[in-house]
């Protein structure tokens, strides 16, 4: 069963995912900046970050470019409300494997995790 | 075509004068003490005007003009009050109904030739003017059809509210103008080309505006399962200070973001009570009890907002091939003019007029409505639509599949 770490300001959000994620998969930790995302990436190495864009402290664009420069092979799938191309190709920039636009419904999810980390 | 921000404050000065004008004529004959609450010029869709009047009766006195400027004008007001305004005209139990319109037409064309006449005067021409006609209808019916224009699908109207003091009652000025004489007259009054507007990448901006509202529209249905279309959108022009009143003074709970990028700005997202409780509670897996907004239904209607907000800018990203920047969103649960207010003033620092971008979804089946208004620096505005390839207006969805290939 693969670690998901949740990244996400909106507690609403934050639920949903995990009520769409936990059937098959350990979430190891939900936060709710990209501070933290950074931390509990160190102390958890998760197999999965779903990381939102626009969160308050640090955003989620800066945070998965930290986590990928130091572990290259995170995966790191872009969660976010931003459908900008620009914002897409900071994404992949930033080492961002996969990009889903909220709303989002269970079957999405779970084709971008597949195509991330096929199980 | 250009016109210059400086121009459209002028014009928009003129027919705010017109409508005081027309409110000094309307008190000196009635004795109702009215103030004009405020006066925008809005760009917008044909078929939308007068949307705000639907479900309620009207009574219009209206009148076509010609001249430097060409088009009609229309005095509204609710039918209840028609007949409050021939009483003041013609006092007694029982006014001869007959006298009673005509009186009610006779203070609607003093009324609206105050308000054309500054305008004559301040381009020193004349404009002329047909009598004037009674009219009773529903709804946006009672303001004329707007003006046809092959080139142009948006038509731009003046709308005054004048508010009669003491009573909740608003009386309306719409002037709808034919588009090229009145661009034309814009241009001419120009000062300057340094703070231009190229009004017709304006229309193309409102145009993909109404795409974003449609996508945010899409993005309320598919987290809530409340079909919702988007109604109304449209570009208004006012002065700073009049830019709180263009949200009521009803309680409205939503969210507001600060964005950055070309152009920055805030943006709103903004709920009545009734409809955020429905359409929290639609996002929700459980029922809840009772109808209080609780913490869950604020943290829907937060994440709600953001993904509506994102919806709603991010075509404006995707056509000018930049990035509208956003901070998380703030919920804010107050009445309207006190959530609008420091957003004003925040942007009124470097302006005296603002561009408010406005937009309207609603669904038939339940109670929703919901409101999208981006108050946009005007500096930053004008340089995004000088950016603008109308050429482009319609990429406004971003491939990720093709960019994550």
């Amino acid at each position: 069963m693969p670690d998901v770490l949740i990244a996400d300001d909106s507690e609403f959000m934050r639920n949903l995912l995990r009520e769409i994620l936990e059937e098959d998969h350990q979430i190891v930790g939900e936060v709710e900046n990209g501070v933290e995302a950074v931390e509990v990436f160190k102390e958890e190495t998760p197999d999965l970050v779903m990381m939102d864009i626009v969160m308050p402290i640090r955003d989620g664009i800066e945070a998965t470019d930290e986590i990928k420069s130091n572990n290259p092979d995170a995966n790191v799938i872009m969660c976010t409300s931003v459908g900008q191309e620009e914002k897409m190709k900071e994404a992949v920039k930033a080492g961002a494997d996969g990009y889903i636009t909220k709303p989002f419904q269970k079957p999405s999810v779970i084709e971008a995790i597949e195509d991330v980390v096929p199980s | 075509m250009n016109v210059d921000i400086q121009s459209l404050g002028t014009f928009n000065q003129l027919a705010h004068e017109g409508a005081e004008e027309a409110t000094r004529s309307m008190a000196q004959m009635t004795g109702i003490d009215a103030v004009v609450d405020v006066t925008k010029i809005t760009l917008l869709n044909r078929d939308d005007v007068g949307e705000e009047l639907t479900g309620r009766e009207f009574v219009g006195v209206q009148f076509a003009f010609d001249g430097v400027l060409e088009g009609d004008t229309v005095l509204v007001f609710d039918a209840d009050s028609a007949a409050t305004i021939a009483d003041a005209l013609v006092p007694g139990d029982s006014p001869d109904e007959a006298m009673a319109r005509s009186g009610v037409k006779e203070i609607g064309n003093i009324m609206m030739s105050g308000f054309i006449d500054g305008w004559a005067d301040y381009v020193e021409a004349t404009i002329d003017h047909s009598p004037p006609e009674y009219i009773e209808k529903s709804g946006a019916d009672v303001l004329p059809d707007a003006p046809t224009d092959a080139d142009h699908q948006q038509v731009f109207v003046f709308k005054s509210q004048i508010e009669w003091i003491d009573e909740s009652v608003n009386f309306y000025i719409y002037m709808l103008p034919e588009y090229e004489p009145l661009a034309e007259l814009m241009m001419e009054q120009a000062d300057t080309e340094d703070d231009a507007i190229p009004i017709d990448k304006l229309q193309t901006f409102n145009e993909m505006t109404t795409k974003g509202t449609q996508k945010a529209a899409d993005n309320v249905e598919m987290m809530t399962g409340i079909p919702t279309d988007a109604e109304v959108t449209q570009i208004s022009f006012a002065p700073i200070t009049d830019v709180p009143k263009q949200v009521g003074t009803e309680t409205y709970v939503g969210t507001v973001v600060e964005f950055t990028g070309t152009p920055s700005g805030y943006l709103m997202v903004l709920f009545d009570e009734v409809s955020a409780v429905t359409v929290a509670e639609a996002m929700m897996p459980i029922e809840m009890e009772g109808d209080e907004l609780t913490d869950q239904h604020t943290a829907a209607i937060e994440e709600l907002g953001n993904i509506m907000t994102s919806g709603f800018v991010d075509g404006w990203a995707n056509v000018l091939q930049t990035s509208v920047e956003h901070t998380p969103p703030r919920v804010v649960h107050d009445m309207g003019r006190a959530i609008v207010d420091p957003l004003a003033a925040q942007v009124g620092q470097h302006q005296e007029h603002a561009f408010i971008i406005e937009s309207e979804m609603k669904t038939e089946d339940i109670e929703f409505e919901s409101e999208i208004l981006a108050l946009p620096n005007e500096k930053e505005l004008r340089e995004a639509l000088e950016a603008l390839d109308v050429e482009r207006a319609n990429e406004t969805q971003a491939d990720v599949e093709q960019i994550f290939e």
